[in-house]
């Protein structure tokens, strides 16, 4: 029972990773609270389902989806958050825009393909292996292990190829970056567009495993949020320990209290990191009231 | 005509929330979206305080609303410590916390089952049962959650709170104790809210944890958004408008599915409009940090 649960909490903790980092990434970056993440997740299931729907072959339509997921979320950096940063918008302004986009999305999702669950699953679930006495199927361990390359792919991105410092370099002090002849929009809507391609391939890979639904992206980022902000907002090891640490209290937390008190176990931890290490595992400490 | 005045009474109801909502979001910039939990409490409160021990009317909204003062003090005395999009965040977590409670104890509030049952006001051995008698009542019910919004907003607390709102090192300079005014506007603010979720409890008969949703508190948020932060009849407007808004979209004949989301995408786009090109609201004169 244990071990079942250990596993199960790895798996989770792996797809929410991938949604901390890709949150993590934008939020340190750009400082919008981007509720509409979870929009691009969805989004992104449910174009692979329509490529499906129109008779593409997966391997065609996976990448396809992942693409123009990725474009919708560039496409809300340009039409939406660039021009309230030119006005200087607050975080609260830069938030509620884009908790609104969140629920225009997420409500012509539901418009268009209804509130039942959809599937591009292929064949019947599967028996699964036997780890230990842990039971995981084929599905699940190429997820996690898709994820945690993904995580280490992005490391090596933002350490070492020039892009992913000019990343660095504007999370760290946009006006600094401005100022050393860094193109902030530019670099911004690149962290957009990587940002929702991380999104859309977890969204992507967890449909193999889980039937999809409109709110599907919301349920997926409020963990991934805890996550990011539990291990260190922008940091990615931080973004996988936050991710490992949620999906493991969320099933752990099971052995002892009945499933439903799950989200109430995850949110009690983001309080008390909120409460006690703001900056979370691995971030830096976040700077005092500006004057 | 029943339809019209029940529209009247979620009016009156949604007043208090979006009036007392802006009290902090608006007057001191302290955004919550922690609202409909406090709505909650007050409706479960009273529901169970009236269903079991026969509480008459207003011994059952009072308790409601010092359960939402006291519990208040559990949110605000951390989380303010936080600021801006933490400050929401922290808000956002206790929301969901509280949701899961109502859903979640079967003992005590018998979870998605709902309290059936719950009786309908008796004042002074007068029984309240017509929807005319609603209007009134929940027009009392918003006219002293607005009075005593406005009254506090234009008083010497109302420019502490304001000041809080510009800038807090000053205020903090000036020798006020920024923490004891916030920890007093949320409370009164989340006592007004359970205001409105007692009497929501009474006159509709049953509730649910469906009606005290994220989603719940974020239509009040947008009531207050659009209508216009910190203005004398910004909320109001707001409540208004986004309660009627809904019912027009009904005449148009469309299966109640589709006007359901028909109705989330329109206030969608009016909030991300409204933070593009008027983060004021429509009334209003604070633009959230502007």
């Amino acid at each position: 029972m244990l071990t079942q649960l250990f596993v199960e909490g790895l798996f989770a903790g792996s797809v929410y990773a991938l949604i901390a980092l890709g949150f993590g990434l934008i939020y340190s970056t750009t400082r919008v609270f981007h509720f509409a993440h979870a929009a691009i997740y969805t989004a992104a299931a449910y174009l692979a389902y329509s490529g499906g729907l129109l008779g593409l072959k997966l391997y065609v339509a996976i990448p396809l989806a992942v693409i123009l997921a990725s474009m919708l979320g560039g496409l809300l950096e340009i039409v939406v958050y660039r021009p309230l940063r030119k006005k200087e918008a607050s975080p609260v302004i830069l938030l509620l825009a884009s908790l609104g986009l969140l629920i225009v999305i997420q409500n012509a999702i539901s418009l268009l393909f209804g509130d039942g669950a959809k599937s591009i699953r292929g064949s019947a679930v599967s028996e699964g292996l036997a780890i230990f006495e842990a039971r995981i199927t084929a599905i699940q361990v190429g997820i996690m292990i898709s994820s945690v390359l993904l995580l280490a792919l992005c490391w090596a991105f933002i350490k070492y190829s020039n892009k992913g410092k000019a990343m660095a370099a504007v999370a760290n002090d946009p006006e600094l970056a401005r100022i050393v002849g860094i193109e902030l929009d530019q670099v911004i809507l690149f962290t957009f567009v990587l940002g929702s391609a991380l999104a859309a391939i977890a969204s992507i890979l967890i449909s193999f495993d889980t039937d999809m639904t409109p709110t599907m992206g919301f349920d997926a980022l409020l963990m991934g949020v805890v996550a990011a902000i539990v291990g260190g907002i922008g940091s990615i090891p931080g973004a996988f320990l936050g991710g490992l640490l949620v999906g493991m209290a969320q099933h752990l937390g099971v052995w002892k209290l009945p499933t439903q008190w799950q989200d109430a176990i995850v949110f009690g931890i983001l309080i008390i990191f909120l409460l006690l290490r703001p900056q979370g595992l691995l971030g830096k400490p976040l700077k005092k009231a500006a004057v | 005509m029943e339809y019209i005045l029940h529209i009247l009474v979620m009016i009156g109801i949604y007043t208090v929330l979006a009036v007392s909502l802006d009290l902090l979001a608006g007057h001191t910039g302290l955004l919550s979206i922690a609202h409909a939990a406090f709505y909650g409490l007050g409706s479960y409160t009273s529901a169970l305080l009236a269903v079991h021990f026969g509480a008459p009317f207003f011994a059952s909204v009072l308790a409601g609303m010092a359960v939402a003062a006291l519990v208040s003090l559990i949110v605000s005395l951390p989380s303010l410590r936080l600021r801006d999009d933490y400050f929401v965040i922290a808000t956002f977590g206790f929301q969901m916390i509280l949701f899961s409670i109502f859903n979640n104890w079967m003992d005590l509030t018998r979870g998605p089952l709902g309290i059936p049952g719950i009786p309908q006001p008796t004042i002074l051995s007068w029984t309240l049962q017509s929807h005319v008698g609603f209007v009134g009542l929940s027009t009392i019910f918003a006219a002293i959650a607005y009075i005593v919004v406005s009254r506090l907003s234009t008083s010497p607390l109302g420019r502490v709170l304001r000041a809080i709102r510009e800038d807090e090192v000053f205020v903090q300079a000036m020798g006020k104790n920024i923490l004891r005014f916030k920890v007093t506007v949320f409370a009164i603010s989340a006592a007004l809210a359970a205001s409105a979720g007692s009497l929501y409890a009474h006159y509709i008969t049953y509730i649910d944890p469906t009606s005290f949703t994220v989603m719940e508190s974020i239509l009040v948020i947008s009531m207050v958004i659009i209508g216009g932060a910190a203005s004398p009849w910004g909320p109001v407007i707001g409540a208004v408008v986004l309660v009627t808004l809904p019912e027009a979209l009904r005449f148009l004949g469309l299966p109640s599915g589709v006007a359901a989301n028909l109705r989330q995408i329109i206030y969608g786009f009016l909030l991300v409009l409204m933070m593009m090109f008027r983060p004021q609201g429509l009334m209003g004169r604070y633009g959230f940090g502007r």
